[in-house]
């Protein structure tokens, strides 16, 4: 059995309102395993990705990331080793290419580099070597990224997370705003460049399909819960069924 | 179908109708007090003088006083030399050259009571054809400058000021209450006036100009930074944080590329309103082109007063033409 490289133990959260989004959720995500998490709109998934990237915080329960729990003074040590890929890629859409995916370096290097935008040299190579990596061999990174496209934009997003050199890439719904056949190949794009740098993928999608291809492991979640937690070759319908209704 | 009619609102109701008649009714008693129709009064009667129906016009009386001395503009300079130190007629200004004007000396009779011409002097005056073109150029340049430097002090009071001023970057709600507050106060007082209170602190001249016009555009440029940040995209913001930056790198690297070009489009329109501010301060003591203004216009020299306003007239508009180039400029790809 590989190492657990992060858990999720009895995670509640009820927004304001009274909307409940986790009700008690437990997870584990293996070292170099990757997971896909499937569950109708409202069914908690943004929510328990965004409660391990400390975007939101939970009312009850705790996240270890290597059995230290991702709190207080080690939550920003830790953080570094994680990762973020999102729906609407979240980019500078005014800034270059090569910026956004230094960005993934903003609070690892000194405060004049920031103020003055001077990245280190090391880090440039990698990013350009990166942005290969992800498919865009030879795009001029001076481009600005409000004119690329959704795939491209992804790509980028992918090249910002990997710069970290992560052991774990959360991913929020990372192909739904991209066109089948592109979303395909960002999944595919994760899915090799996880397995080749050995990272753990936890990514919340909204196709079965796409589940099945992608994931050694699929959570279905339902209302806050975790209904079902499986090999993704042992998924049948009558699963599914339990969680889109 | 009825159904629906029933449940569409009326386009207008009673409440409407009488919101419309209120309002007329303030229009009208407004426009009274206000002297509304004097001015159409005035304007038809001028227009009537216009097309010679009429040959006697309120507005045309008016202006008629000015309107002949305005014309032509003034260009070049008098001066007395007898008033010049140190005057030397070998060796003059390039262009210049003297003149002898005749001037009739007056005395009253002491036994008459009458004025009696007693001399006929001849006053020689040094005449520079162009002098005091020159002069309005030098002080336009003034006004121009005290425009750039009140822009450059508005930009560096304005980014700490928007800073605490927007609400998802203020530390708390008692320093965003309290930058707020100043952004508000610095625009709740006119330049006009508040040049009168730094003409007191700074004296006369450029430096009380700078000051009136920089605290003024400070408190727009704060404001409508503020909103900027404000109203920025927030996913990257998020894809930053949850990197764990720090608050300034996020604004330093999302919120800036975001909100720059609109950054650009108000600093320029702030540098275009302090460039006609600043010609307008002079009247107060506040230095520049409009303390030139206010002399000759109180000398009753109306054909210098003509120069300055064309002069006025021409920098406003140059800088309007290369103002929307440098926009294009900085804000297009």
């Amino acid at each position: 059995m590989p190492n657990i490289l992060l858990s999720v133990k009895n995670a509640k959260k009820t927004y304001k309102g009274g909307v409940t989004a986790l009700a008690g959720v437990n997870l584990e995500i293996h070292n170099n395993e990757i997971i896909a998490i499937l569950g109708s709109s409202g069914a908690g998934k943004s929510t328990l990705i965004k409660s391990i990237l400390g975007l939101v915080k939970l009312d009850t329960g705790k996240i270890f990331f290597k059995n230290n729990a991702l709190l207080g003074k080690n939550f920003s040590s830790l953080r570094s080793s994680i990762s973020t890929i999102y729906q609407n890629f979240n980019l500078v859409s005014r800034s270059s290419v090569l910026s956004n995916i230094l960005h993934g370096k903003v609070s690892k290097v000194s405060s004049w580099r920031i103020l003055f935008s001077i990245w280190p040299k090391a880090d440039q190579y990698k990013a350009v070597s990166l942005l290969e990596e992800v498919g865009l061999k030879g795009m001029n990174y001076n481009k600005r990224v409000e004119n690329l496209s959704g795939g491209q934009q992804q790509r980028i997003g992918i090249a910002r997370a990997l710069i970290v050199s992560p052991e774990i890439i959360l991913a929020d719904e990372p192909v739904s705003s991209l066109d089948p056949e592109t979303a395909k190949e960002i999944l595919k794009l994760l899915k090799d460049t996880a397995k080749k740098n050995k990272i753990s993928i936890l990514c919340s999608l909204h196709q079965v399909e796409f589940a099945k291809l992608f994931a050694d492991r699929v959570v279905g979640m339902s209302n806050g819960k975790i209904i079902f937690d499986k090999s993704s070759k042992k998924l049948f319908k009558s699963d599914l069924n339990k969680i889109y209704k | 179908m009825k159904k629906l009619n029933n449940n569409l609102k009326p386009p207008f109701n009673l409440k409407t109708i009488f919101f419309i008649f209120l309002f007329f009714i303030v229009f009208v008693i407004s426009a009274q007090r206000v002297g509304i129709p004097d001015i159409v009064d005035r304007l038809y009667e001028a227009s009537l003088d216009l097309i010679g129906v009429k040959n006697t016009s309120k507005i045309n009386e008016g202006l008629s006083r000015i309107s002949k001395e305005m014309w032509p503009p003034v260009v070049e300079s008098k001066k007395d030399i007898n008033l010049i130190l140190n005057f030397d007629a070998t060796n003059l200004p390039l262009f210049s050259y003297v003149k002898v004007y005749k001037d009739k000396l007056y005395e009253i009779n002491p036994d008459t009571l009458l004025l009696e011409e007693i001399e006929e002097k001849e006053i020689e005056f040094l005449v520079e054809p162009f002098g005091y073109l020159k002069l309005v150029f030098i002080k336009i340049l003034e006004s121009i400058e005290i425009a750039f430097w009140a822009s450059f002090i508005s930009i560096v009071l304005s980014i700490p000021l928007a800073y605490y001023s927007a609400k998802n970057y203020s530390p708390n709600s008692l320093i965003y209450f309290i930058a707020r507050s100043i952004v508000s106060g610095l625009r709740a007082i006119p330049e006009l006036i508040s040049v009168l209170f730094m003409v007191l602190a700074f004296g006369f001249g450029p430096a009380a100009g700078i000051m009136a016009l920089g605290l003024h555009s400070a408190g727009f440029l704060g404001k409508f930074f503020a909103e900027d940040i404000e109203n920025a995209d927030t996913g990257p913001q998020d894809a930053l944080i949850a990197l764990g930056a720090s608050k300034w790198r996020i604004l330093k690297l999302t919120v800036l590329p975001q909100v720059m070009p609109q950054y650009v489009a108000y600093l320029l329109y702030i540098l275009d309103r302090n460039l006609r501010m600043a010609t307008v301060i002079g009247l107060v003591g506040g230095g520049g082109i409009g303390q030139e203004l206010k002399g000759r216009f109180d000398l009753f020299e109306y054909g210098h007063v003509t120069t300055i306003i064309i002069a006025i007239f021409l920098v406003v508009f140059i800088f309007d033409q290369l103002s929307a180039k440098l926009r294009s400029k900085l804000i297009g790809d």
